[in-house]
């Protein structure tokens, strides 16, 4: 069988990034990539318990989530959001780049989508020292009421939700960096091509996804009154 | 073109995979729009659109990620099959908010068919207590008048004139808090 497949591969015969068990690297960036989308949807049915958890507080109590989320800072959730959505321009780009086999453009694409990564988590730092030092924590670490800040209700429930949505987030954001640090590397050792680019674009996916859950995380947790 | 095989057999017309390169000028549209969405979701929260508000935000918000989905993970010109798998996850966070959302309103109507709440304060105020909420769990209630006790005392706030401000706004805290609890721990106390 694999006799009769050697003469049949034709160019592919000859990729070295083609695995022994695919018999051409469409074929093989077509499982990858089916493989990413059914990952995806994992993760977004893990958020959506999350959402599903923030919808259930907002509706039990309203007055405390709107007085709560007074103390989320608007501007730095707006310029994460700025910068999140040009790290998934970048990032569409490099895919771009890889389907142009232009590895001057992958690296120099995917260097501004980790620098885009880096600035978030450094706004991110910057929010959570301000809730930790006013004493904003998640359940029974809550101790706002100790720094002068009188909350209604149970705000303790809502900073719980709020560090969850927005840590396992960033938890997303800290291994997408690790990932495309990878794949930098794997770049400028000439792994990529318009016929072998299915690692680029499944890194551009989970990247568009981590995006695609801030996209609602910031009208929700920040601004929506 | 190279060959495709099932079960060691030659497929006639096997399944390929095709790249669509969208042009520079597409991305640009894109990111452009994006940013004038957020924009809008921005000042649209400074308007006081009361109820309407949670729905506008989540519409703009839907219209982003379906740009992103759409454009930058090319879901519109990828294979149907992944949007199948997208479309299908969706559906079933639906399945999943939804039926969560039908029970909490029939527990909502049980709890006034029943007057769940009636019998709550009825046994609030027999003395018994109950664990929900910070504010009705004893040792919760406890532990944060001690603490405040431990950060100046509200309760003798005269003495504290260098951290008034910082002592009033607690003051009320703790002011509020203690005849609770001591309503409560007392007759729990006596039950044991």
């Amino acid at each position: 069988m694999s006799n009769a497949h050697v003469h049949a591969h034709g160019d592919d015969e000859h990729n070295p990034h083609l695995a022994h068990h695919f018999d051409t690297m469409h074929q093989q960036a077509g499982a990858a990539k089916l493989g990413m989308w059914l990952f995806l949807a994992t993760e977004i049915l893990m958020f959506s318990g999350l959402f599903l958890a923030y919808f259930i507080t907002r509706m039990f109590y309203p007055e405390m989530v709107l007085e709560a989320h007074e103390y989320l800072s608007k501007t730095a959730g707006g310029i994460n959001t700025l910068v999140l959505l040009t790290s998934s321009y970048t990032m569409a780009l490099a895919v771009r780049s890889a389907q142009t086999s232009n590895t001057r453009g992958i690296q120099r694409y995917l260097l501004l989508t980790i620098l885009c990564g880096c600035i978030f988590m450094v706004v991110k730092y910057f929010e959570y020292s301000e809730k930790f030092a006013h004493g904003m924590l998640p359940g029974k670490y809550y101790s706002a009421h100790l720094h002068g800040y009188e909350v209604e209700g149970l705000p303790h429930i809502f900073f719980a939700v709020y560090f969850m949505m927005t840590g396992l987030h960033g938890f997303h954001v800290l291994i997408g960096l690790a990932i495309m640090i990878w794949i930098y590397i794997r770049a400028g050792r000439g792994d990529f091509s318009a016929t072998n680019y299915a690692a680029v674009e499944n890194t551009g996916l989970y990247w568009h996804l981590v995006d695609l859950v801030w996209i609602f995380l910031f009208p929700l947790l920040y601004l929506v009154k | 073109m190279s060959k495709v095989y099932l079960n060691g057999q030659p497929v006639a017309h096997p399944h390929e995979l095709h790249e669509h390169v969208s042009p520079i000028s597409l991305y640009n549209k894109i990111i452009g729009l994006l940013f004038v969405l957020t924009a809008l979701t921005y000042a649209v929260s400074f308007a006081s659109l009361g109820p309407a508000s949670l729905m506008v935000a989540m519409l703009v918000a839907t219209v982003k990620a379906a740009l992103v989905v759409a454009y930058f993970m090319h879901l519109k010109y990828d294979e149907r099959y992944h949007l199948f798998v997208f479309l299908g996850t969706i559906i079933f966070v639906g399945i999943f908010f939804g039926f969560t959302m039908f029970d909490m309103d029939a527990r909502s109507r049980l709890n006034d068919e029943q007057e769940t709440f009636v019998r709550i304060k009825e046994m609030e105020n027999a003395g018994n207590g109950l664990k929900v909420g910070v504010d009705n769990v004893p040792e919760r209630a406890e532990a944060i008048r001690k603490e405040v006790a431990a950060h100046g005392g509200p309760q003798h706030g005269g003495g504290h004139d260098a951290a008034a401000g910082h002592g009033d706004a607690k003051a009320g805290h703790g002011g509020e808090q203690a005849p609770h609890t001591e309503n409560k721990d007392a007759p729990v106390g006596g039950k044991h």
